[in-house]
């Protein structure tokens, strides 16, 4: 029989799921590997159990986590992915502000007093925190980056459905930067977070012209007293850095030394 | 053999004349800073002065970042057919510094031991060498001399010198030969006197030198192994692997098996550069770590370089003094300082 698959979206804009609907030419020969059993930006329908759940988006609300246990309980394998079901992803940013801090810079001080004396006004943004997927339940495999890498989620389905171990790199994105032969952020003048994010984009981003800004989170390991200093080094005061290490980390350990110990 | 004495734009329209006939590397720059070994066409700039160490050293192009190694199908009987892939393309690499021509030599050595590497080999086969001196110290981080690379020569087919506004080219084996032939170069008149003026121009001290005699090297890092030097220069490391991905004499590789989504009893196995600095190289079956600690992974790197493999390949060194490392690490660890630094504390502490 073939495997069930179910995907699930978050807190996220879906843009990991339609990076999935975008690997036109092998989609075809992915689906006649699987049942799709749950997709919301392609089907609808739903089932009671799930070989692999895809799961897109971070936590953001009680009510959110949980459905997420509930798919877990219903599932014998949970992918987190993307950045947003990985990391936390730039809405976790929020984390590092206090909630009606936050609410007073989105909607203004009127909603902000509302909030304070009306118990039936209870908006979204009144979560307790956002989460990365694997702090709410276990997660067997991550899909990382924003968005997902196409060739990485490729790679999972064909290693579950083969019954083999899927590998994604754990090494920096500098190792891909020198399978590109890519001229060093540095030494084009500008700072790069490679060295302590992981890998698997291939650098898209550095071969493209731009910087790594971390969208695929720490490698394990990470050396963060040599990157601060390094940054520091480069003139970068402590505001920017943290703003850096926070744009897409802010779930990882880095975006809270940031926090604590820079500000 | 013969040499000749041929003027800059001679050399340069040569060299665009061997480019027609097949793909000829030489360093150029590419939009982004930094030089790199790309295919020569018409709008190629020959340019020999101002040259820097190319990002990545030009014998990778013998083992590129990934490659296929062999296809298989799974026939019906159940048995693989196996077809190896190799790659047979004639090409040249011109413009190959003397560091980087020891570099393909050491590279060769490897390559030829134990289980010969049928890839790197064939290409290896199909490749012409032009190499290029330099008399000048590239930048601050080249040691070509300390570790006796500068005046490396042997496996270049033709050899090229600047000297005063000219080129002596010196042809050294048939393939180069043929590469010359009905170019009607002028011959040169006085090898020898030339030969001597050219050492007489280049720079002395060549760039920078130990703070030993290079033959006591292999002894001192062999007796250093639980050297606080390990731990110093590995304060500031990423473990990101730059530095043995850019490194000319870096041949370590990875292996992945991927079948054919449409039809999975096909596939094909496909080899990418790995790197002992990373941090994952030593993980093996159960995933258990033999090398867990990056100031192990760094001495390991600096044995293999300075120790184990020249004693294999019985030279003397495996580092080819290109600086590579350490001008490309972002964390500024350059294997030279950290050699020193094992120098001044064998010193102290023998
Ligand atoms: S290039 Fe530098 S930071 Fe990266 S692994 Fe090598 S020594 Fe460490
Ligand atoms: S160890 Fe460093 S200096 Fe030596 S050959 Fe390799 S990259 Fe060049």
């Amino acid at each position: 029989m073939k495997p069930k698959v179910a995907f699930f979206d978050f807190a996220s804009c879906e843009g990991c799921q339609l990076a999935v609907l975008n690997c036109e030419d092998i989609l075809l020969d992915l689906l006649a590997l699987v049942d799709i059993v749950e997709f919301r930006e392609a089907i609808t329908g739903t089932a009671p159990y799930y070989d692999v759940a895809f799961i897109e988006g971070s936590i953001n609300r009680e009510q959110d986590a949980e459905r997420l246990r509930d798919i877990r309980a219903r599932s014998a394998v949970l992918v987190a992915m993307g950045a947003c079901a990985c990391i936390g992803n730039v809405q976790a940013r929020s984390n590092f502000i206090a909630p009606a801090e936050n609410f007073k810079r989105v909607y203004g001080s009127e909603e902000r007093n509302q909030v304070q004396s009306d118990p039936e006004f209870w908006p979204l943004w009144a979560h307790t925190r956002v989460r990365a997927v694997r702090e709410v339940v276990k997660v067997d495999y991550e899909l990382r980056g924003c968005p997902l890498v196409p060739e990485e989620f490729v790679h999972l389905v064909k290693s579950l459905v083969a019954g083999t171990i899927p590998r994604f790199a754990a090494h920096a994105v500098c190792v891909e930067c020198k399978m590109h032969e890519n001229t060093c952020v540095f030494d084009r003048g500008d700072t790069c977070m490679g060295q302590i994010t992981r890998g698997g984009c291939q650098a898209i981003c550095i071969t493209n012209g731009y910087r790594c800004d971390g969208c695929r989170g720490l490698v394990p390991n990470a050396n963060m007293a040599a990157h601060l200093g390094l940054l520091q080094s480069k003139g970068l005061d402590n505001r920017e850095i943290a703003n850096r290490y926070r744009l897409f980390c802010s779930a990882e350990p880095l975006g809270r030394v940031g926090r604590s110990g820079h500000e | 053999m013969t040499a000749f004495l041929v003027s800059l734009d001679a050399v340069s329209a040569w060299i665009r004349h061997l480019a027609c006939g097949q793909t000829l590397y030489f360093p150029q720059q590419s939009g982004q800073s930094g030089l790199r070994f790309l295919p020569v066409d018409n709008d190629s700039e020959i340019r020999f002065d101002g040259y820097q160490p190319s990002l990545a050293p030009p014998g990778k192009k013998l083992a590129p970042a990934e490659e296929p190694l062999f296809r298989y199908r799974v026939g019906t009987d159940g048995i693989p057919v196996i077809q190896p892939v190799l790659d047979a393309s004639p090409r040249i690499l011109a413009g190959v510094r003397p560091c980087d021509l020891r570099g393909i030599h050491l590279l060769d050595q490897v390559n030829q031991q134990g289980h010969p590497d049928p890839h790197y080999l064939t290409r290896r086969q199909q490749t012409v060498l032009i190499g290029c001196d330099c008399l000048t110290p590239c930048d601050e981080h080249c040691f070509c001399d300390a570790v006796g690379s500068l005046r490396w020569r042997e496996n270049a087919d033709l050899f090229l010198t600047r000297i005063d506004g000219q080129f002596l080219l010196e042809v050294q084996t048939e393939a180069g030969q043929r590469l010359v032939a009905n170019q009607n170069f002028p011959a040169c008149p006085d090898l020898a006197g030339l030969k001597a003026h050219i050492e007489a121009q280049r720079a002395k001290p060549f760039g920078r030198q130990w703070h030993a005699d290079a033959g006591r090297i292999p002894g001192i890092v062999a007796s250093q192994w639980s050297s606080p030097v390990w731990d110093k220069h590995v304060e500031r490391c990423f473990s990101c692997g730059t530095c043995n991905l850019v490194c000319p004499t870096c041949y370590c590789f990875d292996v992945r098996d991927d079948f054919q989504i449409e039809d999975p009893s096909a596939g094909q196995r496909v080899r990418h550069w790995d790197g002992c600095m990373l941090p994952q190289f030593a993980q093996v079956a159960g995933g258990h770590d033999f090398r867990p600690a990056p100031a192990a992974r760094q001495r390991h790197r600096v044995k293999r370089k300075f120790e184990y493999l020249n004693e294999r390949c019985a030279t003397t060194s495996f580092c080819t003094g290109c600086g590579r490392c350490g001008r490309q690490c972002t964390a500024g660890i350059d294997i030279f300082d950290i050699v020193n630094d094992l120098i001044d504390h064998a010193e102290v502490t023998p």
